[in-house]
């Protein structure tokens, strides 16, 4: 079987066994530093306008202590498995990838299932994108971020079901340690959102 | 498992250019479309002075004027500046270093592509309703759906994915850069041009996500009713300016730094001497750099931040100009006791010097925030920024284009046209842009269509204009010149101007693969070191072998159509459309990541002396 | 627990992974922070003033054990990782402050 023979002269840490690897894993870290100015763009414009309810439900009436829990807890789960997966692609133990991959995608898509039954549950309260400047800074923010989650399965999913015919290689194995890196740092920022839009929210305070 | 074909695939034609990955290509395809949107932007930028040239004139209507300004400096900036610094970028960079291609070459064509489409989509607003008009800067909320009309919306589409073009090319050049420096470079051997664009490459990476999210809010409430900027619910304009000029300041130092790379080459080039001072010009361009993101609100002392937050920025902005004289002073020791030459890329770097120096001092002068209350939205302005983006960008970008013409097209651009296009830009852009410092202090505010006889704002005017009229004769003597050495049979040699970089070592124009070997890089101006050593070339760091090079895909082009097509959707409101436009993109970029790409070889036999043919 | 071990582990660049255990030890590590950061909240068992800094110095101690033991940011090969992730947050940290002082008159 091809992917037996491939493990069996993968190099270790095969992602950066290439020079292709290495580009692609610096690329990636080089566009994080990016998201990193892109995301912080929206907390900034999130803080800015966090007051502004318009008349609307406001932060401490909408959010809900529970649901964000488990939110934050599935997807830092998430990240958990995805680092064992990555393990796994050390160990290069296909099999072993591929399980913890799956894992972590079922669990981003509880995590927008959840998600998207909040969303759902706050335009019935009246708050939406269009209802205030704290509803548009709010969905854009939380939107993005979501938004990025479901690229990320959409992705993540893919290169599990190229990996079942291509198996582990130095093409392949590049392209699973950079979407695990994506999937961190969608962790990082969720890190950031429940602190400053829910948690703050909750305090009900303005900052500083 | 695909095999991989072991020679080139044959293409020709515009089949050819479609799906080129090729660096070198893809500097020439920037250099076109930007070449042709800077013909686009000075039509509109001489439409602007005819308008301008007499009082209480009707030439175009205050409308059209409006859309004139906002798409002059859109188009300037976005669509021709920038690609054509791209261009030299792509050109230049990897055979600066001794690489083979970029380290994305993929995503190189993707980005030239994106920018591309985004630049098409925004000037097709002139005929579907009307071409932006609020301006480059586009505030809202002059530039929600209240005040302006559907032009907006091609401005923001549009320039998301230009934007996004330019996004990936930056961390294409940065990985470059850092990963693929052919053996003994390290980066306190890399040539000046070099660093500047890595310097720029990493501002592009932190610069355009900040105006993505402008662009996004924006958007937001032209297309989706949000409220950003609404301030009846609870909205804020501010947050619109910082979030722009957040990446609008950077943004000039993305343009003027990689010039300030070709005036390093260039004049140490033709003074036959090594740049003067070269780890302060390294320190100086990062330091620019740096400040550059922490000067944005002088763009807004007059909003109300208040005497603390002018006074920070303020003093901010004054300490750019440090490291800015350091590079001045650096470029002027060079060239004392050299032995000068003065062919045209000379001149144009030569004529730099003291016009961006100009642009400088009324910089500086802006930088006090008191003085900028009678400054700003001035004429004062006008001048200011375009002393720095003609007398810096332009004249820099034509240097470096005069002196690597022949690397890029195997051809040298004629020297008396040359002179000729460069007297007649040079006294051109004098006489349009220096009156314009008078009309401001004279009181005349930017963006107004006319002007009132009898405020003494005519002779000033009219100048002006008569000086754009000098600069487009220039710009169609460039034009010949370009033509006239299309024509020409002449064949330029590897190395015309006695060059100290690696890019002089190879044929003009050169192989497919660039170097035959990677190179052994043994000091700073590799090529130089070698020379005064006594060898022909360089010195190779590997035996001969099978080259592996990319193969050529019109994913990057389609990818970009789809997003074309999904902007006309979303701006229209036809969300069918748009659907089977991002359809498209993402249905592309999945069909990239399953199908494998192994390139293609390119054996030793096939290595002459001429190289092998694309 | 967070601050002294990811120094440590920066002056030691790594080049191979000493398996689960860090990685775990993050993870329990991330959890408690949350649940710190909840409980602060929820509870009110932080005063008033200081709440707000507190669950944020919070955040920024998770990210951090994610960036590092996680991604890895510690270890030799990651320079320009880092410079990119510290430059980003930098300009941006630059831009928030201006928006906490200077959006609102």
């Amino acid at each position: 079987m091809a992917t037996h023979h491939a493990n069996a002269v993968l190099p270790d840490e095969p992602e950066k066994a290439t020079l292709e690897g290495k580009n692609k894993i610096l690329g990636f870290w080089l566009f994080l530093g990016g998201e990193t100015v892109l995301f912080g763009s929206l907390f900034a414009t999130f803080i800015a306008l966090r007051d502004q309810a318009n008349g609307g439900p406001t932060a401490q009436e909408l959010f809900d202590m529970p649901i964000v829990a488990w939110s934050t807890f599935i997807l830092l789960t998430s990240s958990m498995t995805s680092v064992m997966a990555v393990l796994a692609l050390h160990k290069k133990n296909l099999k072993q990838l591929q399980a913890w991959m799956t894992v972590t995608v079922l669990l981003g898509l509880a995590f927008l299932c959840l998600e998207i039954y909040e969303f759902n549950h706050y335009v019935h309260l009246g708050h939406t994108i269009a209802s205030s400047a704290f509803g548009s800074a709010f969905y854009t923010l939380v939107g993005f971020h979501g938004g990025h989650v479901a690229f990320g399965i959409a992705w993540i999913t893919t290169l599990i079901l190229q990996s079942l015919k291509k198996g582990l290689t130095v093409v392949t194995a590049p392209k699973f340690y950079v979407a695990a890196l994506y999937w961190h740092f969608i962790d990082v920022v969720w890190v950031f959102i429940f602190t400053v839009v829910y948690l703050m929210g909750m305090i009900g305070g303005k900052v500083g | 498992m695909s095999a991989h074909a072991s020679h080139a695939p044959k293409r020709s034609g515009l089949w050819d250019w479609l799906t080129t990955v090729d660096h070198k290509k893809i500097a020439i395809l920037y250099l076109v479309a930007g070449g042709i949107f800077f013909l686009a932007g000075g039509i509109e930028a001489l439409l602007i002075r005819l308008q301008l040239m007499y009082p209480e004139s009707n030439v175009i209507g205050a409308k059209t004027f409006n859309e004139m300004i906002t798409m002059h400096g859109t188009t300037m900036i976005f669509l021709a500046a920038m690609p054509i610094i791209f261009a030299l970028m792509n050109a230049v960079v990897p055979l600066q270093i001794g690489a083979r291609d970029v380290a994305f070459p993929f995503v190189n064509a993707l980005g030239f592509w994106l920018f591309f489409f985004g630049g098409v989509l925004i000037n097709t607003s002139w005929f579907l309703g009307g071409a932006p008009d609020a301006g480059w800067t586009s505030y809202p909320t002059l530039a929600l759906n209240q005040y302006s009309g559907i032009g907006v919306d091609f401005y923001v589409l549009g320039l998301q994915i230009a934007g996004l073009g330019t996004l990936i090319g930056g961390i294409n050049f940065l990985v470059t850069i850092i990963n693929m420096r052919a053996p003994g470079m390290t980066f306190m051997r890399m040539p000046l041009f070099t660093w500047t664009s890595f310097v720029t490459s990493g501002l592009i990476l932190f610069a355009f996500p900040a105006i993505t999210v402008g662009l996004v809010l924006l958007m937001f409430d032209r297309l989706f009713g949000g409220n950003f900027f609404n301030p009846d619910a609870g909205g804020n304009i501010i947050i619109f300016e910082h979030l722009f000029w957040i990446f609008g300041h950077p943004e000039v130092y993305i343009l003027i730094l990689p010039c300030f790379g070709i005036i390093s080459e260039v004049v140490s080039t033709f003074s036959k001497k090594r740049l003067f001072g070269y780890s302060s010009m390294v320190f100086a361009t990062a330091l620019i750099g740096f400040l550059g993101f922490m000067v944005w609100a002088h763009h807004m002392f007059t909003t109300g931040l208040g005497p603390v937050a002018n006074t920070l920025f303020g003093l901010a902005t004054m300490l750019i100009a440090v490291p800015t004289g350091i590079k001045i002073f650096n470029w002027l020791f060079t060239m004392w006791g050299g032995q000068i030459r003065f062919n045209v890329p000379n001149l144009w770097a030569v004529g730099f010097i003291p016009t961006f120096t100009i642009g400088g001092m009324t910089g500086v002068m802006l930088s006090v925030p008191s003085a900028d209350y009678q400054y700003h939205d001035s004429y004062f302005v006008v001048a200011h920024f375009h002393y720095v983006i003609v007398g810096g960008v332009v004249f820099g970008l034509f240097a470096g284009l005069y002196y690597w013409w022949p690397k890029m097209f195997g051809k040298m651009l004629n020297e008396t046209l040359g002179k000729w296009n460069f007297w007649t830009f040079f006294i051109g852009f004098h006489l349009t842009f220096f009156p314009l410092h008078f009309l401001g202090l004279m009181g005349m505010p930017r963006r107004v269509y006319t002007f009132l006889h009898g405020q003494g704002l005519d002779l000033g005017n009219f100048i002006s204009t008569i000086g754009s009229f000098g600069m487009t004769i220039g710009t169609i003597l460039f034009l010949i010149n370009v033509v006239v050495t299309a024509n020409s049979k002449q064949k330029a040699p590897a190395d015309p101007w006695d060059g100290r970089t690696l890019e002089w070592a190879i044929p003009s124009p050169p192989p497919e693969y660039n170097f035959a070997q990677t190179p052994l890089v043994r000091g700073l101006d590799a090529l130089w070191v070698e020379k005064m050593a006594g060898n022909k070339g360089y010195v190779p760091a590997e035996p001969l072998g099978s080259i592996h090079m990319p193969s050529p895909s019109i994913i990057p082009f389609v990818m970009s159509v789809g997003l074309f097509i999904a902007a006309y959707g979303f701006m229209f409101h036809q969300y069918v459309l748009a659907g089977i436009g991002l359809a498209i993109t993402f249905g592309s970029m999945l069909a990239r990541s399953l199908k494998d790409d192994h390139g293609y070889h390119i054996d030793p036999e096939e290595i002459e002396e001429k190289g092998v043919k694309a | 627990m967070g601050a002294g071990t990811h120094n440590e582990e920066v002056r030691k660049p790594k080049t191979e992974h000493g398996g689960v255990k860090r990685h775990l030890v993050a993870f329990i590590g991330s959890l408690v922070l949350t649940a710190l950061a909840f409980i602060a909240v929820g509870f009110e068992a932080v005063p008033q003033g200081f709440v707000a800094p507190f669950i944020v110095a919070l955040a920024f101690v998770q990210a951090l054990f994610q960036l590092f033991v996680w991604m890895h940011m510690d270890q030799k090969g990651h320079e320009f990782a880092r410079i990119s992730i510290f430059a980003g947050l930098f300009f941006i940290l630059a831009a928030i402050i201006v928006f906490v002082y200077w959006v609102w008159v």
